[in-house]
């Protein structure tokens, strides 16, 4: 697997080519054959494709007629640096003319320019010189006098350096050092075998440098002298390396090999036999044989990017993503890139079942959660606007795709859902789209029987209506949809599917849950229970009464109920009844609003008149024969036949007589005429009993 | 540091690894034992404040190895860099003959660590099932770190290990901490 980060475009060919000099659009050749040629590189975009031209501008011929080792542009003095036979001499930048008078350096094996000076000035610029003999120096040029700043013994001829600030690097005959022109301190690096290592030493960024080192390696070391990064793997017949962030380019006989610092790791191979030298000028890569010139045109970190995920390779995607922030986009325009990419990663982690890595990207990409909602099929209510991200984050057509029909699977995809949900539900980016996230969740939760659903029903929430609603019932969650409908006003609705539910456990459950919260309600639901012919032992109404005994209104009702409604026949309901009915009479007997007492006793008094079932010894002793509840007193007295007593009491305290004669006729009715005369001759002797007045 | 291994191929050079322990960043190389890497080995071990040396349990060669090289390497690391010794591959022991006593171990664990300590740092390991594997990276964060005063805390210590498996079992299993 690899990424295409480079084309190589040809731009110009020239013979004997020995080094390479380039600003702007200058580029200089310095050949074998003394000579300096100058173009100007022409570069066309044509149909997305990019071609170089190289038009020659000037060229000149040194004196010395050997090689042309190595040039150096400075712009910014107008100077040309070149070493050629060992001498390093300043030229006109545009002419390449010699400068009357200016310095020269002589006996130079090799010299770089310090990217990082001493001492910054616009006036000057910085070298370091490796003399043939066992030195190294630094100069400060300016635009005619190149004079020395310090210097370092090495005690060995340099074959390749490289500097930062006071720190150089320098490859010596078989071993490398750093030397720090401040302190004079040289510090062993480590040692190599120039038969099988060719020294390449160049300067990464501040304080680091990379050389060659034995078995092909590029070891990585810190101005310190230690290293800070694993060593890049490169092949044999080293030529030369650039650094262009994050990319380091190797030359050897037959391929560019591009590493990436990031991971350390080969990212690209680009044959090129025959090649010389390879160049970085400010970002602009240029790579040559001996006699034709190439340019290594980045290809966009974008489309590198794009295909690193369609190879599935996320992380070097993010990685390569992340530093993409030094090419030239705004704070903003990067997050936003990032973020995008971040989604895209997440989306392949996703269809990967990579599902920790998906989770972490798609809540650092800033995920609108519904287009993760938006795999599952029917999660996304028929109310959301929503629609996918143009340009899609992925190529995924929904999770029974990935699962390809594997259950198992499409269960692993729920569960990611729903975790990502639940993390994201109640945050501010959760809040943004609650109707999609509560929905989504109800249905999850609806679908795995999870008790996090009562949970969610129970509290705020913005679930779909109608869809919710439609999603339990077809769940078969009949105490959820009772729930929903309940926590949604509609109690009456709620009712009858409780009253309905077949499952008697979650029955007595929401019971006793209703009538907490209203017994009047909660004790529809046995009321409105439907009745079957063979009844559990819990459903039978003695049960009922029992386990209701703690409620006494939802208890009231429900006897009323038995008694009333069903016409059950059951002494216990009855006299429980009365009882309760007494209670709440004697409950009222001191209240001053007499509202209440006298309902109270209007009920009292029809069930004892109506009903027979009752034990009326056992109210009368217990309840009501020492009270003031006359005139319940003398019904129950008629219940018991015992008409002298009842008589007595609505004369005597009740002063009742119209009562009392209406007690006679009604206690005689249906019986014969002695009967009746004997119940008036009762009366009337009451009547004639001396009273207290 | 994971705790768990792979089968992996021979280290080429050094691997490196960055680690959080709890405040702490630690860097942690793995460095090649051929000797052709032998050079570069010491140069990663340079400044070094713990190093682990692990041999193969099963191979004489390799703790012969150890004894021959190990001069050079420490010789950049901290004076008082602790040397942790490490014997690999005890899960083998039962089908395998130890090759190496505890005792000659200990021996030169008592030899490579100047400071007094109060304990050898010597460990029986086994990459394959992880056997002690997190206490020998436990030992020497709490041996190194809680001597250090809280103001070096963000300090990066930096730990090299020494792989010198002997080549004649390339299959191993290899600790990636």
């Amino acid at each position: 697997m690899s990424v295409k980060a480079f084309d190589l475009i040809p731009a110009l060919e020239r013979l004997k080519i020995r080094c390479i000099e380039c600003w702007g659009t200058n580029l200089y050749l310095g050949t074998e054959d003394a000579f300096i040629f100058h173009y100007i590189l022409e570069e066309t975009v044509k149909n997305g494709s990019v071609t170089f031209r190289g038009e020659k501008c000037s060229h000149r011929h040194l004196p010395a007629k050997k090689p042309v080792l190595q040039l150096k542009a400075a712009s910014a003095l107008d100077r040309m640096l070149v070493l050629c036979d060992g001498v390093i001499s300043i030229l006109h930048l545009s002419t390449l003319e010699p400068i009357s008078g200016a310095t020269k350096i002589k006996n130079v094996a090799l010299f770089s320019l310090n990217e990082n000076p001493l001492e910054s000035s616009p006036f000057s610029v910085e070298i370091v010189v490796a003399l043939k003999k066992k030195n190294v120096l630094i100069f400060t040029v300016t635009e005619d006098k190149m004079m020395l700043k310090k210097e370092i013994s090495t005690q060995e001829p340099a074959l390749a350096l490289a500097v930062d600030g006071a720190h150089v690097c320098v490859a010596l005959q078989s071993q490398y050092k750093i030397g720090n022109f401040e302190t004079g301190h040289v510090q062993e690096l480590f040692p190599y075998d120039r038969e099988q290592v060719n020294p390449v030493v160049i300067r990464i960024s501040q304080e680091e440098f990379l050389l060659s080192a034995p078995g092909a390696l590029g070891m990585f070391t810190a101005a310190s002298g230690i290293s800070q990064r694993p060593p890049l793997q490169w092949s044999a017949n080293l030529i030369h390396v650039v650094y262009t962030h994050p990319y380091i380019l190797a030359l050897n006989d037959e391929f560019i090999t591009v590493h990436s610092i990031l991971d350390q790791q080969q990212k690209q191979t680009l044959p090129f036999m025959g090649g010389r030298c390879l160049g970085e000028f400010d970002g602009r890569l240029v790579v040559t044989t001996a006699s034709d010139v190439y340019i290594l045109a980045p290809v966009a970190i974008e489309k590198q990017i794009e295909a690193l995920l369609a190879d599935f390779r996320v992380s070097e995607a993010l990685s390569l993503a992340q530093n993409a922030r030094k090419t030239g986009l705004s704070k903003e325009q990067f997050v936003k890139m990032f973020r995008q990419i971040q989604l895209k990663a997440a989306f392949i982690e996703f269809s990967q079942m990579h599902f920790e890595e998906a989770f972490k990207l798609f809540h650092e990409g800033k995920l609108d959660v519904r287009e993760l909602i938006s795999l599952y099929p029917r999660l996304i209510p028929a109310s959301s606007e929503f629609v996918r991200s143009i340009p899609p984050l992925h190529e995924i057509a929904d999770i029974n795709q990935l699962a390809r029909g594997d259950r198992v699977k499409v269960q692993e995809f729920k569960d990611f859902l729903l975790r990502y949900l639940e993390g994201v539900r109640g945050t501010p980016r959760g809040m943004n789209h609650a109707l999609e996230i509560d929905t989504a969740l109800l249905k999850l939760y609806a679908e795995s029987g999870r008790s996090q659903l009562v949970t969610l029903i129970s509290s705020d929430n913005a679930c779909d209506a109608t869809e919710c609603a439609t999603c339990l019932e077809k769940q078969g969650r009949h105490h959820a949809l009772a729930l929903w409908y309940y926590h949604r006003g509609n109690q009456e609705m709620a009712l009858r599917i409780w009253s309905r539910l077949t499952d008697l456990e979650l029955l007595w459950k929401y019971v006793d849950w209703t009538l907490e919260r209203s017994e009047e309600d909660g004790v529809k639901i046995f009321m409105q229970h439907p009745k079957r012919k063979v009844e559990s032992d819990r459903m039978k109404p003695e049960n009922i009464v029992k386990h209701i005994s703690r409620f006494p209104k939802a208890l009231v009702a429900y006897l009323e109920f038995l008694i009333f409604t069903q016409k059950s026949q059951k002494e216990t309901f009855h006299t429980h009844l009365a009882v309760l009915y007494t209670d709440q009479v004697t409950g009222h007997l001191k209240d001053t609003n007499k509202e209440q007492l006298v309902k109270a006793r209007e009920k009292l008094s029809y069930l004892l008149r109506e009903s027979d079932l009752y034990q009326v010894q056992l109210l009368l002793g217990e309840k009501i024969r020492d009270t003031e509840l006359y005139p319940e007193c003398a019904i129950l007295y008629g219940k018991l036949a015992e008409h002298e007593k009842a008589l007595d009491i609505l004369v005597t305290k009740l002063h009742d007589f119209s009562a009392a004669e209406a007690y006679c006729i009604t206690a005689s009715q249906g019986k014969d005429m002695a009967c009746r005369k004997h119940i008036f001759l009762l009366l009337l002797s009451i009547y004639l009993k001396p009273g207290d007045e | 540091m994971e705790g768990t291994f792979k089968k992996e191929t021979n280290t080429i050079g050094a691997h490196f690894s960055l680690r959080q322990w709890g405040s702490y960043n630690i860097a942690i190389w793995d460095t090649a034992g051929e000797e052709k890497f032998c050079g570069l080995s010491a140069f990663y071990c340079r400044g070094a404040g713990a190093a682990i040396f692990a041999y193969d349990v099963t191979s004489e060669d390799s703790f012969h190895t150890l004894r021959a090289r190990f001069k050079t390497l420490l010789q950049d690391a901290d004076k008082d860099c602790l040397v942790v010794v490490v014997a690999t591959k005890v899960d083998l022991l039962p089908s395998h003959a130890r090759a190496v006593s505890q005792d000659d171990a200990l021996i030169l664990t008592r030899e490579l660590n100047s400071a007094p300590l109060e304990q050898l740092p010597y460990f029986e390991t086994s990459s394959l099932n992880g056997q002690n594997v997190v206490k020998v990276f436990e030992y020497i964060f709490n041996q190194k770190l809680s001597h250090q005063n809280l103001e070096e805390q963000n300090r990066t210590v930096r730990s090299s290990t020494v792989d010198l498996r002997s080549s004649s079992r390339s299959s191993s299993s290899k600790c990636r901490c």
